[in-house]
């Protein structure tokens, strides 16, 4: 996998900042959310927005309660 | 008068002040050498080999030889001018006996001799002479050799002139004595490093290390100079340019030189020497070099325009992050500080600043791209040590909130064990307003939040958490944030519950919370607290009963099964007629449905339905149907007859045909194993297994008598569902806030009866994937994605 910032080449296991190389790219990772750098965007030329609306996560386990 | 008679003498009358300074030295070696421990043994051969290095400064000497014997003597020997021999006149010894005999005597020639001198504690190579056991010192001068031997400082006899000899030079051998030393065990790699480090700051000059104990032998020899030695630093390590950035100048009799490259890494490596002694505490060369390198990116950012995502000016912290660099000066006379020595004192801060400054400067300009990545690394730097604090701030604002600190939108519970609490997170103001007055007040607390919506262009919305929203749930969770300050045990609710509508708005802040959660706060998913509400979709109504239906599927299910209670449909293959009702219609319908929308999906994805017909028809699907033509030949046949371009290859590597069709329209495709083992393709055709025996338009439907007609199956299922709407009311939620207090608690919030999805690590992986991708400004893989992902998503219109 790859670290969501520099894109290097990165571990799951073991590793304490994942799904990050580094501590460093978390704290890049974190401005970027405290600096509202992070948009979700719609544009995408298509007709229909709804058709962007399928994020749901995969493979949930549904739980009562 | 022989030289030796008067030295004889010279020798007796002096001897008293030479046994003096001997015995203080023998008396306190640590006084003189640091320690009588292993630092203190290796500091005798920097002393000798010190006095060679002062030669090749004064540019007398290209050749440094040190040897360890079998015995650990060490013989020193460069091809300098060799000490004097000539008459001290004062001491009215040989020069040579008095810088073997007298402390600081090396200084009575420096001035003299050399421009600067390493001298490394000034003590001199006499103080090297008094801890050793025995030395015998061979000079090499004006034509002839010549020799003079000490025990424990003591010399036995004057300079001796031996042979005649073209050599130039001086050979220094002594065993360190063991009464003084802990042990007298020499180690190879700490002569070889310091060694190493001599030749890099002095470029030019080989220094050859021989073991006799191993038969371990080292030369160094760098014409780079200090520039390799920063590549020698740097090895394995991977360098943001390849080159290290160099310059070298005299100033102000200051000869001064640096070298810089930058790794991938956050840590410093800095070392710093005047007159080739590493001053480990810096000094004034060290701070002027650091101060010109802070102002040199600073000004070139500025002038680059690099800076707008910083706030401020980068300062020195963030600049030396994986910098790796070694500044020199060599100066008459330096001032030195401290026990140790180790730092430099002399007033040369300006003159090195200024030289390293505008050295920069030039080289940024001449290599921009070098320039631009050193900002960039450093830019990262600054934002992370601005993270880093606000990431404290939060944690500690919320440290002093316990009583009432909480953000004002929270509707907190009345309950504190966290076990027995959950926080909703809501997505809007309204859906907020019904979820704060149906809740459990005693264990469920809301927090509304909303997504701030940006226009960024015609037919573009970008969404986006903004900061206070991302401060109040970090508050409202009580784990506080960042490396140190994060703490999973702190956290305020067992249960964190996403509620957000069904819509494109929905997922997009549910996209964001998760990847927030995924990257920031890992041990929320992980520890399995996070979780999805799953709110109604629809609800029906016919006459008191209500149903309250969550998805897609179910609610078609829920129609068609009405549909089909009071209506059958005829088919007619031509052979005989078939008539389905009840349960049996009911599923093939379903399977009809699913059938027509994923066609209709791999339709997309291949560009044309004929192709995907003909793999139907020819119900291709096992890995073995491509070990031969057969079946496939059968689809090509297919294929070109519906006027497309075919050819069947050998895919070697899997030992597989793979049919390529081609148009004009959609240029070259493939049918390979990949694309039959996909499983929306396996789907698909089960599912033409199942329908394709009732699957023949025209389709009759009857009903109490009455018949109608129906060409095509999109048109059968539409029909029906339209019948099926018919016995009952539908509402269709398109929002949280569509539902009163009561709705939601009873649908979604209702421990008792609601259904949550708890989203699990791989889950998280897969926000992360689609915010990458929503989130891009590469239009294309957005699209790609959209298509390839949510074309099951359809905007049923009620």
């Amino acid at each position: 996998m790859r670290c969501p910032i520099c894109r290097k080449e990165t571990t799951w296991r073991d590793n304490p900042n994942r799904p990050f190389c580094s501590e460093r790219c978390k704290l890049i990772d974190l401005d970027n959310w405290l600096s509202e750098r992070y948009r979700v965007s719609s544009h995408f030329e298509a007709p229909d927005r709804d058709q962007a609306a399928e994020t749901k996560p995969r493979d949930s386990k549904e739980e009562r309660g | 008068m022989s030289k030796e008679s008067n030295s004889t003498q010279a020798y007796d009358a002096t001897s008293i002040k030479v046994l003096g300074d001997l015995e203080a030295v023998r008396k306190r070696p640590a006084m003189y050498i640091g320690s009588t421990g292993p630092m203190g043994l290796h500091h005798l051969v920097w002393e000798v080999v010190d006095n060679s290095v002062d030669e090749a400064q004064a540019g007398e000497a290209d050749r440094v030889d040190v040897i360890v014997h079998s015995d650990n003597s060490v013989t020193v020997i460069d091809n300098g001018r060799g000490i004097p021999v000539d008459m001290h006149k004062e001491e009215g010894r040989s020069a040579a006996e008095v810088v073997m005999t007298v402390l600081h005597a090396g200084g009575k020639f420096d001035t003299k001799s050399y421009k600067v001198s390493a001298g490394l504690h000034g003590v001199g190579v006499s103080v090297v002479n008094a801890l050793s056991e025995w030395l015998d010192l061979e000079i090499w001068r004006d034509g002839f050799t010549w020799e003079q031997s000490y025990e424990r400082g003591k010399p036995l006899a004057p300079l001796k002139r031996a042979g005649k000899t073209e050599r130039r030079g001086t050979k220094v051998t002594f065993l360190p004595d063991a009464k003084i030393f802990d042990t007298i065990e020499f180690n190879y790699d700490t002569l070889a490093q310091r060694l190493r480090e001599l030749s890099f700051l002095n470029k030019g000059l080989t220094i050859r290390l021989k073991d006799e104990r191993t038969n371990k032998q080292a030369d160094f020899h760098y014409t780079g100079g200090i520039a390799e030695f920063i590549k020698h630093l740097n090895k394995n390590k991977e360098v943001l340019h390849a080159t290290p950035i160099y310059a070298e100048a005299d100033r102000d009799d200051v000869h001064m030189e640096f070298a810089l490259q930058y790794n991938d890494a956050y840590t410093e490596t800095v070392f710093s020497f005047a007159n080739n002694i590493n001053t480990v505490d810096g000094g004034t060369h060290l701070s002027g070099f650091r101060s010109a390198l802070t102002r040199a990116i600073n000004q070139f950012g500025q002038v680059q325009g690099l800076f707008k995502d910083v706030k401020e000016n980068l300062q020195g912290e963030d600049v030396r992050e994986g910098l790796v660099a070694v500044i020199s000066v060599k100066l008459q006379q330096p001032q030195f500080e401290g026990q140790t020595k180790g730092k430099l004192n002399s007033d040369i801060q300006s003159t090195v600043g200024s030289f390293v400054y505008e050295k920069l400067m030039e080289q940024f300009e001449k290599n921009p791209t070098i320039g631009r990545k050193i900002c960039a690394k450093a830019i990262d730097a600054s934002r992370a040590r601005e993270a880093a604090r606000k990431a404290r701030e939060l944690t500690r604002r919320k440290g002093a909130l316990d009583s009432g600190g909480l953000p004002g939108k929270l509707a907190d519970c009345q309950e504190k064990d966290p076990e027995r609490c959950e926080l909703f997170l809501v997505e809007g103001d309204s859906a907020g307003g019904s979820a704060k007055q149906g809740r459990d007040r005693r264990y469920q607390a809301i927090l509304p939040l909303r997504g701030k919506i940006l226009n960024v262009e015609k037919a573009r919305f970008d969404k986006m958490l903004a900061h206070e929203e991302i401060r109040a749930l970090i508050t409202a969770l009580g784990t506080g944030i960042g490396k140190d300050d994060f703490d999973v045990t702190k956290l305020r609710y067992s249960k964190i519950i996403i509620m957000t509508d069904a819509d494109v708005d929905g997922s997009h802040i549910r996209t964001l919370l998760l990847t927030f959660f995924y990257r920031q706060m890992r041990e929320l998913v992980e520890r399995g607290h996070v979780f999805i509400a799953q709110p109604p979709l629809y609800l029906i109504k016919k006459g008191k009963s209500l149903r309250y239906i969550r998805d897609e599927k179910e609610f078609r299910r829920e129609v068609m099964k009405r549909a089909t209670e009071d209506h059958a449909v005829e088919i007619d293959d031509g052979k005989k007629k078939v008539k389905l009702e009840g349960g049996d219609l009911t599923n093939f319908l379903m399977a009809l449905a699913e059938y027509v929308e994923l066609f209709d999906k791999l339709e997309k994805r291949i560009g044309d339905a004929r192709p995907v017909d003909a793999l139907l028809k020819a119900e291709l699907g096992k890995k073995m149907e491509l070990e031969d033509k057969t079946k496939l030949e059968i689809v090509a046949r297919e294929l070109k007859a519906e006027g497309f371009k075919t050819e069947l290859k050998l895919d070697e590597e899997h030992n597989l045909y793979v049919l390529t069709y081609s148009n004009e329209t959609l240029g070259e495709r493939t049918i390979d194993w990949d694309l039959l083992s996909s499983a929306d393709y396996r789907r698909l055709l089960d599912l033409h297994r199942r329908v394709r025996d009732f699957d023949k338009p025209p389709f009759v439907i009857a009903t109490n008598g009455s018949q109608t007609t129906i060409s095509d199956r999109k048109e059968l299922l539409d029909h029906v569902m339209t019948l099926g709407k018919k016995s009952f009311t539908v509402q269709r939620f398109k929002g949280l806030g569509e539902m009163n207090p009561d709705q939601l608690w009873q649908t979604t919030m209702d421990a008792e009866q609601r259904v949550l999805l708890q989203v699990r690590a791989e889950d998280t992986e897969a926000a992360e994937n689609i915010f990458t991708v929503l989130m891009g400004d590469a239009v294309e893989p957005r699209r790609e994605f959209i298509e390839t992902n949510a074309l099951d998503v359809k905007n049923l219109d009620i």
